[in-house]
């Protein structure tokens, strides 16, 4: 399949399996768009009407679709008299680790798996694998006993010890996926001029990946922003805990502070959708890269 | 060998050389991954399997009891928890893979047509992708508020029911109300994958069929579907393992409640592990679950390396 033809099918992505003047099922496509729309963005409406809603307003049965007045009370009670301003700082700081970590180190094994040769690259190749695909659950367990014993929980540290354990294949496999696109000939320009591997690798062959780098970036942040078993698990000092974990602590008992739950729910969606926002034409054309390919 | 001229002498000689470092730099740039996959992945799988032998607490030294655990989920005094979180959870991830497939393709197909704002409904469309699981966990969960939530609120209000539905307190309810959670947040990454699959196929296909007066059907069915299958089948497969071992949704939506009914099995590894503090029965649980994925990954992984190691 010529690189031509898929462009041009990006381009121009009229599947002509519909017909062209077939009016009465494009309005239809326009229909079921429209309802999936809806059906998306309702939830986000809902968490956004009700962290404007007033305390007092929760417990009226009316006024629930529009409120009669708003408050930003919730929001201001969030970040400035709640701990949740530190589980959001914690949940940056393991999130930019982890993403840097695993950008780094997937970079580096993901060029050695398609460039260079070494015994054991087979089988590495397919340990990786394994790895990406390991279920978590399974994983859960033995990682708290491995942290207990290591003194490693209620940390920051051990908790991004553990998002590595599916950043990294992740990030190995995409650059993989993406080196193998670089064309040789370019290093092998550099290697004839007295270049080593090394600096091939950082000067040459990183440089022309960054589409992937943004998207193993954004991926790796927010998996890790958004990681809420292992948070859960490894951390109960409420001064450590992540954003997810934290939010989760809104409740006391049996009573859910909706509108603080809520407003928690906005801020702390804010860096992941900026990302995605951000970064959403390389993802799109990243995602070929990863686990499925088209 | 002297008919060989130098320039070639010289470049097998840069060519062993190079082979030999190789051998080095590989072993070193793969050294920091190899750490992680080894330590964090491999070794943590095989203490489970351990920990699974053993009668063990948090911080404790463990019993040997070989396998009683395994007995006691099968058919001991454990295994009516454990089926029915092995039903629970194959209805859970079933219903949620085929919601999120058809829900998917659909989309995909309508959006890679060309529609004028196309671009916005695909942003809009994507977003739930990107909002934490517990974000949108505990968003449903106030939407199915039996008083004030949403849904209740819009069918009362227009008259669809009279008395409000207990979404996640009805036992017979409370499953697919997780599962429209989970729907909500995972379609968009099908909808993803299947588009990029969609866009992969070269128009001049279509073209080709259409000058040969084929039409919109059979473009479709010989023409889009062949070529999605290994999308389809791989994401499918992926989802199924992924889905499966969810627990945020389970357990801010109801807990595992009402009287267990969407008790999924990693809810119950939780359970029986941080509250009941039994870790060896708590790793026992997806350990038993194990050769279902086993195979999956082992047919995935096939795939995955036969497209990823071309060389």
């Amino acid at each position: 399949m010529s690189a031509t033809s898929r462009a041009q099918t990006a381009a121009n992505p009229v599947v002509r399996w519909l017909g062209k003047d077939n009016h009465g099922w494009l309005l239809i496509g326009y229909v079921i768009l429209l309802v999936a729309v809806v059906w998306t963005v309702l939830p986000l409406y809902w968490v956004m009407i009700s962290s404007l809603k007033p305390d007092a307003d929760f417990y009226k049965m009316q006024d629930i679709l529009w409120p009669s007045t708003f408050t930003i009370q919730h929001y201001v009670d969030m970040i400035f008299h709640s701990g949740f301003p530190i589980n959001l700082r914690n949940s940056l700081v393991v999130a930019l680790a982890t993403t840097v970590v695993s950008t780094i180190v997937g970079s580096m094994a993901g060029y050695a798996l398609v460039r260079l040769r070494f015994g054991g690259r087979k089988v590495f190749g397919r340990l990786l694998i394994y790895s990406y695909l390991a279920p978590g659950s399974i994983l859960f367990i033995p990682i708290f006993g491995m942290m207990v014993a290591l003194h490693l929980t209620n940390s920051l540290f051990g908790l991004g010890l553990t998002y590595l354990t599916f950043t990294v294949p992740f990030c190995t496999w995409m650059m993989m996926g993406y080196m193998q696109t670089v064309p040789v000939e370019l290093e092998e320009a550099a290697l004839v001029d007295g270049a080593n591997r090394w600096t091939t690798l950082w000067r040459i062959v990183l440089p022309l990946t960054v589409p992937a780098l943004v998207v193993v970036s954004v991926f790796s942040f927010t998996l890790s922003w958004n990681e809420f078993l292992y948070a859960l698990v490894l951390v109960q000092n409420q001064s450590v805990m992540t954003a997810p974990v934290g939010l989760a602590f809104l409740q006391a008992g049996d009573v859910f502070f909706w509108g603080k739950i809520m407003a928690a729910s906005i801020i702390m969606s804010v860096p992941p959708m900026v990302l995605y926002l951000f970064g959403q034409k390389w993802l799109v054309s990243g995602w070929t890269l990863g686990s499925v390919k088209g | 060998m002297s008919t060989i001229p130098a320039a070639q002498r010289e470049a097998t000689v840069l060519f062993q050389k190079s082979r030999n470092r190789d051998w080095q730099l590989g072993y070193l740039l793969i050294l920091p991954a190899a750490v992680v996959i080894v330590g964090l992945i491999a070794y943590p799988f095989l203490y489970s399997i351990w920990m699974s032998l053993q009668v063990i607490r948090v911080g404790g030294v463990g019993r040997f009891v070989w396998f009683q655990n395994y007995a006691s989920l099968l058919y001991g005094f454990n295994s009516g928890r454990f089926w029915n979180s092995v039903l629970v959870t194959v209805e859970y991830t079933v219903t949620a893979e085929l919601g999120k497939f058809l829900i998917g393709i659909i989309t995909a197909l309508i959006l890679h047509h060309s529609l004028k704002a196309r671009g916005l409904f695909r942003t809009l469309l994507f977003i739930p992708w990107a909002v934490p699981a517990v974000v949108s966990a505990y968003t449903w969960r106030w939407m199915f508020d039996d008083r004030l939530g949403l849904w209740n609120t819009l069918l009362l209000g227009a008259g669809v029911i009279q008395s409000p539905v207990l979404w996640l307190s009805n036992i017979d309810l409370a499953l697919w109300s997780v599962v429209a959670a989970t729907v909500w947040q995972g379609t968009p990454f099908w909808t993803m994958t299947y588009l990029a699959g969609l866009q992969s196929i070269p128009s001049e296909i279509y073209e080709a069929a259409h000058v040969d007066g084929a039409s919109s059907w059979q473009s479709f069915w010989s023409i889009t579907m062949p070529n999605m299958v290994s999308v389809i089948i791989v994401t499918f497969m992926l989802s199924s393992i992924w889905t499966s071992n969810n627990l945020q949704y389970v357990y801010i939506l109801t807990n595992g409640g009402p009287v267990n009914a969407t008790e999924t099995f990693p809810l119950l590894a939780y359970t029986i592990g941080m509250r009941d503090y039994n870790l060896g029965l708590a790793a026992a649980v997806p350990l038993l679950f194990f050769p279902v994925f086993a195979i999956l990954i082992h047919f995935l992984s096939g795939r995955l390396l036969r497209e990823g190691f071309e060389q």
